[in-house]
């Protein structure tokens, strides 16, 4: 079992170092929750058999929404950190009431301008990627 | 036979030229839900009481133009596929505030393999406040795999 760790500072910081997994909530409920907020009522988020029909696996959680778990880990693992860019791919379907996984790791650290690079990546139960990021982090030194 | 784009043409006349311009309110209770939603515990982005509650860093990209690309662009070879979305936050987008977004084509760039030319089309969205202060920036990147002689 890992510890979950947190920072606060950019010399807490380690390169390489793994951050916490995280398991995202893509229930249809939660990812309804979103879409309203969004304003993305579009029945292929919301509506697993309205997805099929558009022939999708089932109902997906938006690009956007995997963006944003991407942010809310970094803040889960650096509650201090400034996100200065979040970049996105999104290679393959993340689907709905599947569990997915974030998982993130720290790729350079810039002592000079007090950021941290992070690339991170959804998979599914199957370890398959699904959408990979990259993000620059700024810290307090 | 379908021509390739001409990308040097496109950069000439399109490129860092705003062709859509959005207005936008934010709400405060949505912005806490599409905070929640994602996964943020931090009260400055799930409780509109907190004196710091602010809109969460990629809330930027969920903002669409009124049109994906400029108004003359020519016509695309392909199907646009979603190539992912890049958000910059800069400042704190507060509940209330009105947001201007101009949107502009921001760069374009072919990649070539062995089925044949990708062309990357990114939009960049820029977001200010009313008093001018750029908030945040939120691209677009859309693929064209380009076939300009029928082949699969």
């Amino acid at each position: 079992m890992s510890e979950t760790r947190t920072v606060s500072r950019l010399s807490d910081v380690e390169f390489g170092e793994a951050l916490p997994v995280f398991d995202p909530d893509t229930s249809l409920d939660n990812v309804k929750r979103f879409t309203v907020a969004a304003g993305w009522n579009s029945p292929r988020f919301t509506d697993h058999e309205a997805a099929r029909k558009q022939g999708l696996p089932g109902a997906l959680v938006p690009g956007i929404m995997s963006q944003g778990f991407l942010a809310a880990m970094i803040h889960r693992w650096a509650p201090e950190a400034q996100i200065e860019n979040v970049d996105t791919i999104f290679r393959a379907p993340v689907v709905v009431d599947e569990p997915h996984h974030i998982n993130g790791v720290v790729t350079d650290i810039d002592e000079d301008t007090g950021t941290v690079e992070v690339d991170l990546t959804v998979t599914n139960t199957k370890n398959e990627t699904r959408v990979f990021g990259t993000a620059r982090v700024h810290l307090p030194a | 036979m379908t021509a390739l784009l001409d990308l040097d043409a496109i950069r000439a006349e399109f490129l860092n030229k705003d062709f859509d311009e959005q207005t936008f309110t934010v709400d405060a209770t949505k912005l806490a839900d599409y905070a929640f939603a994602c996964g943020e515990q931090a009260a400055c982005y799930i409780d509109p009481e907190h004196p710091e509650f602010q809109a969460p860093p990629t809330f930027p990209s969920s903002l669409s133009p009124g049109r994906r690309l400029p108004e003359g662009f020519p016509e695309l070879p392909g199907m646009g596929m979603d190539a992912g979305k890049a958000v910059a936050p800069i400042k704190p987008i507060r509940p209330g505030t009105t947001i201007s977004a101009k949107t502009h084509l921001h760069d374009v760039y072919a990649k070539t393999g062995r089925s044949g030319r990708m062309t990357f089309l990114v939009t960049r969205m820029e977001l200010y406040n009313e008093i001018g202060e750029r908030l945040a920036t939120a691209d677009t990147r859309v693929v064209i795999r380009e076939k300009p002689d029928g082949n699969d």
